[in-house]
């Protein structure tokens, strides 16, 4: 007797305690303000952390509820999936998404997807392969593109010699990339004195495509995808490059031919005169 | 007939065919590796893309240790390599498997495993695998060389070529396919265990199977498939790329290969094709009538006749061009053509398979590097649509070949245009320093 009073005494004892900080159920529908007001006592840094990302100062913003959910099961596993970011960040399909799923690490992510314990943390290599989420918010950080995020992430399966090789070779194909976008602008700069808006609008366009070629090496450097570094990013900008010197070469040449038979015309019609008029 | 007609020929080309081995490997034997090794030196990275060449070991650890030791430290070190070994199937063979044999003992001694190091257990696919050899280009088994040996693979920055490396090193490491550590036969046989390589402009394969029937139909059920069953007949309901590249499970894909990449034309009829015909046909009755296969392969070689017929039609506009010396800048107003001899005497444009195009698409003129794009992605994807049958990467082939075409020939009246306007004024007015000066240029020029 006296011990089930006891169980009943705490039972009722613990409801209490838990009244104060109970776990919204299903059926409650959240909003951001509600998610921040609950979980600024209970873990602030996380808060702050989401405060200073990106997410926070995108536009429309993208709170708690984009990537959670408005319900309150599973909540954490439901985000740490891909589905969640990629819907975003341009599909399947798009650079960004496309460059990571056709990674190994991409490949991986979708031949496995389904034999993962979504549960687990962000850590401690706890999936095979890594989500966008496991690098990007490693051990569950919520400021992203923190560099130090990421790299701890590779630490989890990579030597550290390889992953700061990999590092380095990176950061110089990107520099190597960048040179082609130096080499364009500095040609298009001196060339715009000398020409119309309407004669440079072929390289314009040109330096425009160079730069989306860019962000595709940059895309396949960090998701380790070689079809964007190469085909989609390297001798694509290439390409554009050497038309923009053939764009610029021709308008220099038809300029110069221009000048030339302008100027035989006018010794001709002069030489002309002064034989009509001796 | 006196003797020394004989012997002297002999002994002359005897010496030659010597010269021409011992400048081989004089070559070779450089900093770098393949045939302009004495041109270039790798960067670091190189050392996990080709082991044998470049991979040195971490000095930092040192001692011997055993299989259980290398686990209880990497557990904490890289947790993510052990949890994929313990996985694997090499952790859970009667004999295991461990790290060190396939690294080596000795942490200052390490050693990258290469395909001859999976052959000490793995000997019949590393047997077909490197018998894939003598088929020549393109195979998986020769991919490391034929990145090496390139030109614009040994003048370019060694950065950038990086991303070469990555996928032709399907030649020097098994885990281009089985990823490390599970080194897993049932991920191999899923399509996107090649896509990661087969993707892009020059071979869209991953879209074109993708889009074709059997690709629609691998993605909508694949997942329930029992991908441990080997490649063979009545075991999938629909084919995969292994499962008719590398059917049974022979790790070979290029004994088959008629069109082969698709960059030269081919006869498909020699009775050495026939033979190989044979071979795919066989592979699609597990399924198809066999005059279905049959006509399906007619269509393929219709669609690469109409593709010939169309770049041929491009490069003799270029060559006209060329001879009439009307590119703009021509061959000798632009960096040189890299490693080229000749071109260093007497510089020339190299327009298609056999003039060595596949490294001309920098440093070149717009309407020829628009006629490369013509060949090396219009074509490539017009042929794997028809391969794979996925008719939308046909038309869209086709179209864009189409579309370059008419616009080839707009080039090119304009450069006949400007050349006899040019001429017109006895004056010849050079690009100058355009295609010689700027930041990546320069750097390249100096950096290979």
């Amino acid at each position: 007797m006296t011990r089930s009073c006891l169980i009943i005494i705490l039972l009722t004892l613990s409801h209490y305690t838990h009244a104060t900080t109970e776990v919204p159920g299903p059926s409650v529908i959240l909003d951001n303000a509600s998610c921040i007001q609950c979980h600024e006592q209970l873990n602030q840094p996380l808060i702050d952390d989401w405060r200073a990302s990106s997410h926070a100062a995108s536009n429309p913003v993208t709170d708690c509820v984009s990537c959670h959910g408005p319900l309150h099961n599973a909540i954490a596993s439901h985000a740490r999936r891909n589905d969640t970011c990629i819907h975003c960040h341009g599909g399947s399909k798009g650079p960004v998404s496309h460059s990571y799923l056709n990674s190994k690490h991409g490949i991986l992510m979708q031949l496995e997807t389904g034999d993962y314990n979504w549960n687990q943390k962000l850590e401690n290599a706890n999936y095979r392969a890594p989500s966008c989420a496991y690098c990007h918010m490693h051990a569950g950080n919520h400021q992203l593109r923190l560099q130090q995020t990421i790299q701890n992430a590779c630490h989890d399966c990579h030597a550290p010699r390889y992953l700061s090789r990999q590092h380095l070779n990176g950061q110089e194909m990107y520099r190597i990339a960048t040179l082609k976008i130096e080499e364009a602008e500095t040609l298009i700069r001196q060339a715009r004195p000398q020409y119309s808006r309407d004669e440079l609008a072929t390289t314009d366009n040109l330096l425009k495509q160079m730069q989306q070629h860019l962000r595709h090496v940059k895309l396949g450097i960090g998701h380790l995808s070689p079809d964007y570094q190469w085909w989609h990013g390297q001798p694509a900008l290439d390409g554009d490059l050497l038309r923009i010197k053939g764009s610029i070469g021709e308008l220099k040449r038809e300029k110069e031919i221009g000048k030339i038979q302008s100027a035989e015309s006018v010794n001709d019609t002069h030489s002309k005169t002064t034989r009509d008029h001796p | 007939m006196p003797v020394r007609y004989i012997w002297i020929p002999v002994l002359i080309a005897t010496i030659l065919v010597l010269m021409g081995f011992y400048y081989v490997s004089w070559s070779k034997s450089g900093d770098g590796a393949g045939l302009y090794s004495r041109n270039w030196n790798p960067t670091p990275v190189f050392a996990y893309w080709n082991p044998d060449d470049f991979y040195t070991s971490v000095k930092t650890v040192t001692g011997e240790f055993s299989g259980e030791q290398c686990i209880e430290c990497h557990q904490s070190v890289t947790p993510g390599i052990v949890n994929d070994w313990k996985a694997s199937r090499h952790s859970q063979a009667d004999k295991k498997v461990y790290c060190n044999n396939c690294h080596g003992n000795n942490h200052e001694q390490l050693h990258m495993p290469t395909p001859d190091i999976c052959a000490t257990c793995h000997n019949v696919q590393y047997d077909q695998f490197m018998d894939e050899k003598k088929y020549g280009f393109p195979s998986h088994a020769l991919a490391m060389e034929r990145a090496l040996d390139t030109k614009h693979f040994a003048d370019k920055p060694k950065a950038e070529v990086t991303a070469c490396l990555q996928c032709h090193s399907v030649a020097t490491k098994c885990d281009s396919c089985h990823t490390r550590h599970r080194f897993s036969a049932a991920e191999a046989r899923r399509p996107e265990a090649c896509i990661t390589c087969h993707s892009g402009p020059p071979h869209p394969d991953d879209e074109t199977y993708f889009n074709s029937k059997h690709g629609q139909l691998y993605l909508n059920e694949g997942s329930n498939w029992d991908w441990n069953k080997p490649l063979t007949k009545n075991n999938y309901p629909a084919p995969t790329c292994a499962y008719c590249h590398m059917n049974s499970g022979k790790h070979q894909v290029a004994d088959k290969s008629i069109w082969q990449f698709g960059i030269k034309q081919v006869n498909p009829l020699t009775s050495a094709n026939q033979v190989k015909r044979e071979q795919w046909i066989a592979i699609c009755d597990d399924c198809h009538q066999n005059d279905v296969a049959r006509n399906e392969f007619k269509k393929l070689d219709a669609e690469r006749k109409m593709a010939w017929k169309k770049l041929y039609a491009a490069e003799s506009i270029l060559k006209n061009l060329r001879s009439q010396k009307l590119f703009y800048p021509t061959a000798d107003e632009r960096p040189r053509y890299p490693f080229s001899l000749l071109d260093k005497l007497r510089p020339h444009e190299h327009i298609g398979f056999f003039e060595g195009q596949a490294s001309a698409f920098y440093n070149v003129s717009p309407v020829e590097r628009d006629y490369f794009e013509m060949w090396y992605f219009d074509n490539l994807a017009a042929y794997k649509g028809a391969a794979h049958n996925d008719p939308s990467f046909i038309r869209k082939g086709h179209d864009a070949m189409d579309a370059k075409l008419i616009d080839i020939t707009k080039q090119a009246d304009k450069l006949i245009k400007l050349g006899s306007k040019e001429k017109s004024t006895g004056k010849e007015i050079k690009p100058g320093n355009l295609w010689f000066k700027g930041q990546y240029t320069e750097y390249n020029q100096v950096h290979n």
